[in-house]
């Protein structure tokens, strides 16, 4: 690992996922995902997730309609240590497919890194167009925090690191298709400072 | 050939009944794939909706015996590498204490002592400490950096 990978802001990578049945894997290198989230470091981050899910249903109030005419940002995270990954859940379920076990335990693998010990993480969701904008909130919170249990058991990985936040669609990767299929996604983002999350969303120093 | 060492390996253990102590612990991406592949039909016969974590577990030990007898032989080892793997990443700490105070000195903390095993030759690394840092994964997880 090269300091120079450490300290450049990491870029996304997309995964494209094979749905064809249980055997599809996607090749996920948990090393190399470990190295794109570990490093940029923000203690001075303020966002919660309680606050990102507020501004959420802020976006489908201010600016209603059926597709997201405007699309939520958040400034704060667009320079911290990200990784985006695709799961398959079954349809209008939080129920991750066993075609993406792979990809949990590899982020597992990942998060377990010794590089990134201590470190918060956002979970973050999102959908694609398809269903209501309010449903899909809804949806991408549930999925996120399937992901984060999962991630907790049978993975091993520390609760207290992890706050799952669902985007909905209002983070739409691609909006001139917003019903592709490289809108579902998940984000995974490190929000440095070697912060923990209590139940309630609130971030403290990890012990 | 990470992957290839762990098909083989878990082909080695099909017909043991419990991990044995000097193989090398599974990624969980390795252990879980395996798991989703070996236990696919049983999953979807019995477990279909359940949600990976430990409500699959539960689904796991109340139908074992009507799943096949690969999903179950590779269930004992999925299970029998993650738990060991958490326990090494638990307990290195304590387990290596005297390597990495001989290797390391006493002062560092954290990340550095790991950082001191992992550059370390395992020659130099008591053989139990040898182990459980072998089975934390983390060689294997530092060469895919």
């Amino acid at each position: 690992m090269k300091p120079q990978q450490i300290s450049a802001v990491a870029a996304a990578v997309v995964f494209a996922a094979a749905v064809t049945g249980a055997l599809a894997q996607q090749e996920i290198n948990s090393g190399q995902m470990a190295t794109s989230l570990a490093g940029v470091s923000n203690t001075r981050l303020s966002l919660t997730g309680a606050q990102m899910r507020q501004a959420v249903l802020d976006n489908i109030r201010n600016y209603p309609g059926i597709l997201p005419p405007h699309a939520l940002s958040f400034p704060q995270l667009e320079n911290l240590a990200q990784f985006v990954v695709e799961v398959d859940f079954d349809f209008n379920s939080a129920v991750i497919r066993p075609s993406s076990y792979r990809t949990i335990g590899a982020i597992a693998d990942a998060l377990h890194n010794p590089i990134l010990l201590g470190y918060g993480f956002l979970v973050i969701g999102h959908t694609d167009s398809v269903g209501g904008r309010q449903y899909n909130v809804g949806l991408s919170q549930r999925r996120a925090e399937a992901i984060r249990d999962a991630l907790v058991d049978p993975f091993n990985v520390n609760p207290a690191v992890l706050e799952a936040v669902g985007m909905g669609e209002e983070q739409l990767r691609d909006p001139a298709h917003p019903t592709s299929g490289v809108n579902r996604r998940v984000q995974l983002i490190n929000v440095g400072g070697k912060f923990c999350f209590n139940a309630s969303g609130e971030r403290y120093v990890c012990q | 050939m990470i992957r290839a060492i762990s098909l083989v390996c878990a082909l080695c253990l099909m017909s043991a009944a419990v991990f044995p102590a000097n193989a090398q612990t599974m990624s969980y991406a390795d252990a879980i794939s395996q798991l989703a592949m070996a236990c696919r039909n049983d999953i979807a016969t019995y477990c279909k909706g359940v949600p990976l974590g430990p409500r699959l577990k539960t689904c796991f030990d109340t139908n074992e015996a009507r799943m096949s007898p690969q999903c179950q032989q590779t269930r004992g080892v999925v299970y029998a590498s993650i738990v060991r793997r958490a326990a090494a990443q638990r307990d290195i700490g304590d387990i290596c204490s005297a390597d990495i105070a001989r290797l390391c000195g006493t002062t560092r903390a954290g990340e550095s002592l790991l950082a001191c095993l992992l550059v370390a030759s395992p020659a130099a690394i008591s053989p139990q400490c040898n182990q459980a840092f072998t089975d934390t994964g983390w060689r294997t997880e530092r060469a895919r950096q």
